[in-house]
């Protein structure tokens, strides 16, 4: 009896972490694969049913939404986070430096992560509202970038950018307060310049905060819906349609649960598959 | 030990779960009965529910009414999320554009027993309870109808004299009263609602009286509908904002209210919108104009009225509320404050009908027994997800010059024909 008191201690401990993993994580998951092999339309209920593989036949095969979205997400996460990358970088560097007025610039430089999403939005469209926006003031007071398909992107580009560098600016700091300054001392000693400190002792410093913040950031921006959501709703002619976007789209106006589920699955295996690979390109977290 | 813990969590679980449920017995205690009522457009009518509710509760005391406002964008979104989750109101406003969708998940309860026993009952517009009717497959009430609206073209009197009344004036009209770079002659709703719009455009340009021919296929690909989509799509960026492409029902009446733009599509419903921008005096409305045939033709407006929901505890209060919002007095009120059509009789004889000019428009027309009635298959359950969802972003392309009309209504009409036979089969009609 005691030794199996004894071994039940463990799993008892485990128990309440497992409990909430099972109905958080584990339930979600499990049941959106189970509808994305269901036929489950709110506007279709006499055709609800098994379907098989059917949802993910119509999505590879006839949906050329789907592929066009998928193109889109890969150019907005690929654009968004290099951008951000770099020019957050760049930020953490010049507040890393010491001068006067450094705590109110850093402030300045995070202010724009604690807007919240739909008020970000909110701004950014009253900013390139025609007539009333900035664009007057450059001589197109008629030109509708959120309407015209050659500019949406650039638009919704830099708005996400807005936002989205104070992260990497966060994130990149606090990597580059971790360097100890006496590295820097003997690189600047054996003559290495400028730049060749900031290649063989800033960067490499960096590895883990830079792998971390594009990892994280990679998936939320391939998972972005409030933004593009409330600035183009994934349009016009839905040019801005991401994924995610396009599965509010299908599950959520056109209430067809089944196939958004699909659509669903199609991007949670993406996103795992990627960041499994990444982690694994990049090495994180190995001692060197 | 173990299960000790075991029943402590579930105890846990169980609290937090009823915890989210409803709330509907909260006033129980008191001795009232509180009935949750969702305003399906909740917003600028807000204040006007709050008085009828007032007024409703000083007449029955023991009753106290729960508003909750809905904005109209996400109010189908919000049905179908209460109806999954077991948490319906007791009463809530819903549009025949809808019903299906509500009464095909078996959430609402019919009201013909109520209506026949009330004094309401043979007091509400005839064709307005027709209309909720054969919206349904059983043809019963799920709805009560309240007001019934109709599209006009909205326009400022200072720019148009006079209101064109076949379409070709209107796109004369809409040309002269151009004058870049930035005052427009007509402003297209590109974004959300954009394909009713068209819909009610293309229908009274070509004077096709049904949405389906004898064989089930629709009409909305007819040539006649196709050139004058053609037409329209050509005002794009000539005659209108470049930012019509993503125009939704709020940014095209801020735009109209900019004063910029000559005239504005859409329906009653906005009259209160452009008073407050231009003023009473301002305002113009014209039906949509006719075509070449020179008949009037229009697309039935869906009917707006309230809906009693299955889950609710307390049904008889329910129908109270309802009873008490399409009486005479409720529905004058509602009506006249939003400038709509009342569904009550009694109501549409009121003097202040005949005071609104843009109501009386709307009444005229529809009792012209020249005026050609289109009714649009709002009991396809589908409905609503191809004329929004499917098909607003194709709607796009066509104004963005990616898409021939012909070509996007070819599609609208496939799904309008899939839809009306797989309806057809499945409710053995």
């Amino acid at each position: 009896m005691t030794t199996m008191r004894r071994k039940a201690v463990p799993y008892l401990l485990i128990s309440p972490t497992v409990a909430l993993i099972a109905a958080f994580l584990v339930y979600p998951i499990a049941s959106v694969a189970y509808y994305s092999l269901q036929h489950r339309n709110l506007t279709r209920p006499w055709a609800d049913g098994f379907a098989g593989l059917d949802n993910f036949r119509r999505m590879l095969f006839e949906d050329e939404v789907f592929w066009h979205s998928l193109g889109f997400t890969a150019k907005w996460v690929v654009a968004e986070i290099g951008l951000q990358l770099i020019l957050g970088l760049a930020l953490a560097l010049i507040v890393n430096e010491s001068f006067i007025g450094r705590g109110l610039a850093r402030s300045l430089v995070f202010s724009p992560w604690a807007v919240s999403g739909v008020l970000t939005t909110g701004i950014w469209i009253l900013l390139y509202t025609p007539s009333t926006g900035v664009l007057r003031f450059l001589g197109q007071p008629e030109a509708a970038v959120l309407g015209n398909p050659g500019t949406v992107f650039p638009a919704v580009v830099v708005t996400e950018l807005w936002r989205g560098v104070p992260f990497f600016a966060i994130l990149l700091l606090a990597g580059l307060q971790g360097i100890p300054g006496e590295l820097y001392e003997a690189a600047a000693v054996d003559g290495a310049g400028r730049t060749r400190r900031f290649i063989h002792v800033t960067l490499p410093h960096l590895r883990d905060a830079i792998v971390l913040a594009t990892l994280l950031r990679g998936v939320w921006e391939f998972n972005n819906v409030d933004l593009l959501y409330t600035m183009t709703g994934g349009g016009p002619a839905q040019v801005t349609t991401t994924l995610p976007l396009y599965v509010a789209q299908r599950a959520v106006d056109s209430k067809d649960f089944g196939y958004g589920s699909a659509l669903t699955m199609a991007g949670f295996v993406i996103l795992l598959f990627c960041s499994i690979l990444y982690l694994r390109l990049s090495r994180f977290g190995e001692e060197r | 030990m173990k299960m000790k813990v075991a029943w402590a969590a579930l105890a846990v679980l169980a609290v937090t779960a009823t915890g989210c449920g409803s709330d509907s017995n909260s006033g129980e205690g008191s001795g009232k009965t509180t009935i949750t009522f969702w305003d399906n457009n909740g917003g600028a009518r807000t204040p006007i529910y709050q008085e009828l509710i007032k007024r409703f509760e000083a007449a029955n005391p023991s009753i106290h009414v729960e508003y909750v406002g809905v904005p109209i964008a996400s109010v189908q979104q919000k049905y179908d999320t209460a109806i999954a989750g077991g948490d319906t109101p007791d009463v809530g406003g819903v549009t025949t554009s809808y019903l299906a969708n509500l009464t095909g998940q078996q959430a609402l309860e019919p009201a013909d027993e109520w209506l026949a026993k009330s004094s309401v009952n043979g007091k509400l517009v005839t064709s307005m309870l027709d209309s909720v009717r054969r919206t349904v497959p059983d043809g019963k009430l799920y709805l009560v109808p309240n007001t019934s609206n109709m599209d006009v073209v909205w326009y400022l009197k200072d720019k148009l004299q006079q209101a064109p009344s076949t379409w070709d004036e209107f796109f004369k009209d809409a040309d002269e009263l151009t004058r870049k770079p930035d005052e427009y002659g007509y402003t297209i709703r590109g974004g959300a609602g954009s394909i009713f719009q068209i819909l009610a455009e293309m229908y009274s340009y070509s004077g096709l009286t049904e949405f389906f021919d004898a064989s089930g296929k629709s009409t909305v690909n007819d040539p006649k509908n196709a050139e004058f989509l053609a037409k329209m799509a050509g005002l794009y960026k000539k005659d209108t904002p470049e930012a019509d492409v993503t125009n939704d029902f709020p940014k095209m009446v801020a735009q109209f209210g900019t004063g910029k733009i000559a005239m504005m599509h859409h329906n009653l419903g906005s009259y209160n919108d452009h008073v407050k921008a231009h003023g009473k005096d301002k305002i113009g409305a014209f039906a949509l104009p006719a075509g070449p045939g020179g008949k009037r033709t229009i697309v039935a407006n869906p009917v707006d009225g309230f809906a009693v929901f299955k889950n609710s505890e307390h049904k008889d209060a329910a129908w109270k509320f309802v009873e008490f919002l399409v009486s005479h007095d409720g529905n004058s009120y509602w009506n006249e404050q939003t400038g709509q059509i009342p569904a009550n009789t009694e109501a549409q004889g009121d003097a202040w009908v005949q005071g609104l000019e843009h109501l009386k428009t709307a009444v005229d027309t529809l009792n012209d027994p020249n005026t050609q009635v289109v009714s649009p298959p709002y009991y396809l359950p589908q409905f609503s997800s191809i004329t929004k969802a499917d098909t607003e972003p194709l709607f796009q392309k066509v104004l963005l010059g990616q898409m021939k009309p012909q070509e996007f209504l070819d599609t609208l009409a496939q799904k309008l024909t899939d839809a009306q036979a797989e309806w057809k089969k499945a409710t053995g009609g």
